[in-house]
Parts: structure tokens; sequence; C-alpha cells
């Protein structure tokens, strides 16, 4: 009963934290541009307040540079469960361009945290990352709470 | 006591660590810690051709994306003597002001967001979105464009897109002056906003504070002056104050705008017939160029051996703002929310900022401020 409440409550008040861990912050950009009236992100429940301890949804941008290989862990774990990670475009996937002779870059992000979702592009349009945010937050959210369990 | 800021944290939208020396309330000092970015994006540009090195330079920095291309295939030009067509130019000059046109809204929305004012954040961002639009009809992609090759553009741009362009900028006109004069005249931001952060001219000159930072500090570079483009087709007004507080910053940033909207019209008016892309026979050598982005002067120093590059070295704006503002903005304001809007209202592109690494002698690598590499 109580997890079923917990549920419906997650699923229309997401809070999202945005953690550039090392790109050109095409993504980054993009993500504010979500928060302009044209994609209004807060209609659908979803807060964006750059803060891991309050975050259930963490948006990892950017190729992990080494700064991060060890903050990236520390950043995930001070969020409180259940949690999950989003990578927004190629960098935390693949490393992108940086990934080559010469690149100071740690990719790919599921290599340090767990990664419930990817959105590729350089960068991926602002729609198309609300629309990946909105198809598995509430239910990974959910998921997550009972795993932890 | 030092107040650490980042760097992740709820006022700042990149990585970077401020830390703030306090006594009591007020704030005394700061220092910058840098390097969460450093990608060695030079590093990885060495040895390969110019049409990989372009791609890599738009990603040296997302929000000012274009003018880095921009900039890197007028050095390649300039090395291979090729001559771009003037409709290129005039192509170039568009996208390169819509590009200014939103990066301003941008920074000024951030400034907004920096003090809480969620009105203006919300009014502004709204309003950048008609650039972004502009931008995407006209190279069909938002951020990253790849408009730019060395000689010329990518391709020709006709009515279909000129007159959608000039329809978005006047949805922009509409609202502008209403929302420059939110900013302007509101009593409760311009009372946050006059005299907190103030950079005489002398210190801009000293910190190397360049672009709109340095404009509001009365410095009067604007390398648009000096571009060949600019100087024979079109007609434009460098907006300077003289304040150098947060205010006069803002207000730079929107007084451009106009500016800026006045070229794009100029440019789709006044455009000639003929081709957008010339081929280039490329020639090795080395050479230098310097253009206005929207944060201030970006510089391309690239060395080539025919085909491949040999050396790049890319100077961007960024770093001397954010250095400035450490040293001399933050100084001596009365709260830390302050030292955060502070920082804010410099337009801090930390993606820009990063990427020199120094090895010293036992091995070690370092990634350095700006003073310590001059």
């Amino acid at each position: 009963m109580l997890n079923a409440i917990k549920d419906v409550v997650r699923k229309s008040s997401i809070h999202v934290c945005i953690v550039n861990c090392g790109g050109c912050n095409g993504c980054d950009v993009e993500c504010v541009a979500l928060l302009s009236p044209r994609y209004d992100l807060e209609q659908y429940g979803i807060y964006v307040h750059n803060n891991p301890r309050e975050a259930d949804v963490l948006l990892l941008t950017g190729a992990v540079t080494e700064q991060w290989v060890d903050n990236l862990k520390r950043v995930y774990d001070k969020a409180p469960e259940p949690k999950i990670a989003v990578a927004v475009g190629n960098c935390p996937q693949s490393g992108d361009v940086f990934a080559q002779e010469g690149g100071h870059v740690h990719a790919p992000a599921s290599d340090f945290i767990p990664v419930a979702a990817a959105i590729p592009g350089c960068p991926p349009r602002p729609s198309e990352i609300l629309e990946a945010i909105l198809a598995v937050g509430p239910q990974a959210i959910a998921d997550r709470g009972r795993e932890m369990k | 006591m030092i107040v650490p800021i980042g760097p992740i944290h709820p006022a700042l939208k990149e990585p970077i660590r401020l830390k703030l020396h306090t006594e009591g309330e007020r704030v005394v000092k700061a220092e910058i810690e840098y390097g969460y970015v450093h990608r060695g994006i030079e590093k990885i540009i060495e040895g390969q051709t110019w049409q990989k090195g372009i791609y890599l330079s738009e990603r040296v920095c997302g929000i000012c994306s274009y003018e880095h291309t921009q900039t890197f295939a007028e050095t390649i030009e300039q090395i291979s003597d090729v001559d771009v067509p003037v409709r290129a130019q005039f192509l170039r000059v568009i996208t390169n002001e819509l590009d200014r046109i939103q990066s301003h809204f941008l920074a000024n929305s951030t400034f907004f967001k920096s003090m809480d004012h969620e009105t203006l954040f919300m009014h502004v961002l709204e309003l950048r979105e008609y650039a972004m639009d502009s931008i995407e009809l006209l190279t069909g992609n938002r951020v990253n464009m790849g408009w730019n090759v060395v000689g010329g553009v990518r391709m020709d741009a006709d009515e279909r897109h000129f007159k959608p362009i000039l329809e978005n900028l006047d949805k922009i006109e509409e609202s502008f002056d209403r929302v420059r004069a939110l900013f302007a005249e509101g009593p409760a931001l311009a009372l946050r906003c006059k005299g907190i952060g103030v950079m005489s001219k002398k210190e801009a000159i000293k910190g190397r504070a360049v672009g709109p930072i340095g404009r509001a500090s009365g410095v009067k570079e604007d390398y648009r002056i000096g571009h060949y483009t600019y100087d024979d087709y079109f007609d434009f007004k460098v907006i300077r104050r003289n304040e150098g507080d947060n205010y006069a910053r803002t207000l730079t940033r929107f007084d451009e705008i106009p500016e800026s909207i006045s070229l794009v019209r100029q440019a789709i008016e006044n455009i000639p017939k003929g081709e957008v892309r010339t081929p280039a026979n490329l020639k090795s050598g080395y050479a230098m160029r310097r253009n206005e982005a929207p944060r201030g002067e970006v510089t391309y120093m690239i060395e080539t051996n025919g085909n491949l590059i040999k050396n790049i070295s890319i100077r961007t704006p960024s770093i001397g703002n954010m250095d400035s503002c450490a040293k001399y903005m933050i100084r001596d304001v009365p709260t830390v929310a302050d030292a955060v809007s502070t920082y804010a209202s410099c337009d801090p592109c930390v993606a820009c900022a990063e990427r020199v690494a120094i090895t010293n002698e036992h091995g070690k690598t370092a990634i350095k401020g700006f003073d310590e590499v001059i």
C-alpha cells in the first residue's frame, strides 16, 4: 500500500540534477532550454535544481574527464535512493570525438555508475531529452525503489 | 572562513569550484579551481586533416560553437590564400550574429536565475528560442551547426530561409524593449545590481577581460572592427559602458542584441548572388586570426603541413574573463549571494577555458590557470 502511494507520488515529482562531467556544454544548454516557457519542464512535475542531495534523476553530460573519475561516484552516492542516471548525448556513452589518441577522457560513464537510459545525439534536441525523462523516469525510479528493498 | 561553491551547485551550470574567503557575510577574496572539463582537444587535433579539426573545434565550447569554426576556417583560408565568396561571407555574418543573440540571451537569463528572478529568466529564455529557431532553420542544427567549411559555407540559403528568420527577429524585437526595461528600470533588480562587483578599466586591462565584460568597464576592443566582411559591407555601433558593475555587464549584453538584429537585417537585405563555396588548394604555413565571439576575442594559431595540422593553439575569452572576475569583481562584494550573481554576470564558459595542461619535470600533469601560462 505504502509503496503504491510512493510510486504514484514519485511519478509526478521528479527532481533533476545536471552533472556535467566534462563535455562541451552543448547538452547543458539544451537542458537549460528545457526550462524555457516553450518546453516548460515544470508542467510535467520535473524540477531542475542541480543539487545531487535532492535529486531523483542525474542527467549526465560529458565524457568523464580525469577529475571526474573519482568524483562521479561520490556525486552519485550523495543522491538519495531511489535514483537513476540518464546519459544525455554521445559523450557519456562513447566519449564521442574525445575518445581518441590524445584525449583525456574515460568514457563510458556506465563504467563508474549504473546508467538507466541513454539519449544519443550531439546534442539531442530538448524535446528528445524531455521525452526520454518522461518515458523512463517514473518507471525506472519505481523499479529502483523496489530493488532497494 | 572559506566557503566552497561547486563543482555541482544550484547556481552553476558547469563544473567549477569557487573558493570564497569571507569575513562575516562580506566576501574579501575569491579563488577559482579549474580542471573539471579538460579534454585535451588541441592534442587530438594535431595530425588531423582540417575536416576533422573543424569538427573538433566546434566542440571546444557548445554555446559559442559557431565562432570557433569560423575562426578555424578563416585561419586555414589565410594560410592557403583562399578568397571566400562574398555571398558566403554574408551567410557567415547572419549565422554569427544569430549565435551572438542566443548566447547573450542565455547569459542574461543565467544571471537572472542566479539572482532568483524567475520571471525575467523565463521571459529571456522565451525570446532566445526564436533565435534558436532561426539557427535551426538556416543550418539544420540548434547547437553544433557544422556550417563553416574552408572556402565558404556548407550550403546555400534562399528566400524560404530568410523570410522566417526576419519574422522571428520581429518577434524578438516586439518584446525586447519591455524585457530590457523590466531589468533596467525595475527597482528591485537595479538595487541588487548597481555598484556590485565593480571592475575599473585599468583592472579590466590588467585581468585581460574581453568582450562585453571588458566593454562594460570601458575597454573599447571589438574584433568585429578589423574583420574584412564587417569593415567592407556592414555598419554597426560598438556598445560601451563605464560603470563596470553587474548592471553594466548585463545591460551591455542586452544593448548588443539590437545591433546584432540590425546586422542580420542588413545582411539579408544586401546579400549578393553567387557561389557559397570555392575549392581550396591547401598550402603549408602558419597563421593567426582573431575574431569576436559572443564572449570576446577568440584566437586561433594554426601551423599546417599542407594537408595535416601540425600544431594548433586556441585562446578563448572565458579564461581572461573568469580570472578577472575572481581577482577584481568578487573582491569586495557584500554577501555570498552577490558573489554568485557576480560570477554569473561575467558569463563564464568553463568548457572554453580548460585546454591547457602543463607537465612538470617529474612527469606530473597539472591544469594551469591563465596567469601561470602567460
